[in-house]
């Protein structure tokens, strides 16, 4: 540190008193005077020590309450962090399944208004004594809306969540790259 | 002689040392890399001001908070506020804190006892 210290007066106290040491020819009243010196200078910085030593442990100690603050405040913000995440999940599953309801109930109109108006004529031809049989088709077609739906959900379920990773991969990419922009532009 | 305006910063105080109404205020937060190179000018001003033998001086000390380093500078400070009072201009310093921390006040009324100078310890609201 050399002349740049903020024990600079101390320091050049400390030089004095030794400069003094090296000397031989100093009086009974030269060498009273001096020690009387340095015992002031020690007082003052035994003093100053003292002081300093109990106001950083104070401030340590604020330190420590603020970081104590802080990861509190980290805490409930993860946890906010989260139930809002288990939200967006729950919204997201319904809006897929309503999704999958509307799309799977327009593939049975769909499938009905086939049957009615290209296959229901065929079957009338191909078993004209049994009525049962277009019946039975329809109910087919019935039977498989409830399956239909939850293989649609479910399919969408899993491209929504692709989609969600892929997403959350491209902002942690991202907050990479602005982490290592920043990096460099501190270096520079 | 010149007022001594430096600007504050995230990790030095702001530091407005007025001349002519002998308002010396120090503001903010101290945790400078180099306090030395911080604390130099201000002490030499301390220095130069008391060659202007002012009437009064108020020094409004208004710390969020300060490094270790920082403790034996405003101790430094002090102890020339001290060297005004001896020459006969009246000193007052005005230690402020919020009024829930309670480490900033006491670390006030710690400077007071030390610099035997008066103080009055003033609380405000958080922002």
């Amino acid at each position: 540190m050399g002349g740049q210290s903020i024990y600079q007066n101390e320091l050049d106290n400390l030089e004095q008193s030794k400069e003094f040491l090296k000397r031989n020819d100093y009086s009974q009243m030269e060498l009273q005077l001096e020690f009387k010196k340095l015992v002031e200078h020690y007082e003052e910085l035994v003093d100053q020590v003292k002081i300093i030593t109990k106001i950083s442990d104070r401030l340590q100690k604020k330190l420590n309450k603020t970081n104590d603050a802080l990861e509190s405040s980290n805490n409930q913000l993860a946890e906010l962090n989260n139930q809002l995440n288990e939200t967006i999940d729950q919204l997201t599953e319904a809006k897929i399944g309503r999704r999958a309801s509307t799309i799977v109930l327009f593939i049975a109109i769909g499938l009905f208004v086939i049957s009615e108006v290209l296959l229901e004529p065929i079957i009338d031809d191909v078993f004209k004594d049994n009525a049962f049989v277009g019946l039975a088709l329809k109910l087919v077609v019935a039977i498989l809306i409830k399956p239909g739906e939850d293989f649609a959900n479910k399919y969408m379920l899993k491209q929504a969540r692709k989609k969600q990773m892929k997403e959350q991969e491209e902002k942690r990419a991202d907050k990479k790259v602005d982490k290592k922009v920043k990096k460099k532009r501190k270096i520079l | 002689m010149d007022n001594l305006i430096i600007e504050g910063t995230r990790q030095t105080p702001e530091i407005n040392f007025d001349v002519e109404s002998g308002i010396l205020k120090l503001e903010g937060r101290s945790i400078p890399e180099n306090t030395f190179e911080f604390f130099t000018p201000v002490l030499n001003w301390l220095d130069a001001y008391v060659n202007s033998s002012p009437d009064k001086i108020v020094a409004k000390i208004n710390l969020e908070y300060f490094n270790t380093s920082s403790s034996k500078y405003i101790l430094e400070i002090l102890k020339k506020l001290k060297v005004f009072k001896v020459e006969g201009t009246e000193v007052l310093v005005e230690w402020y804190y919020e009024e829930d921390d309670e480490e900033m006040m006491e670390t006030g009324e710690d400077y007071e006892d030390v610099s035997g100078l008066p103080f009055e310890i003033i609380s405000f609201e958080e922002e």
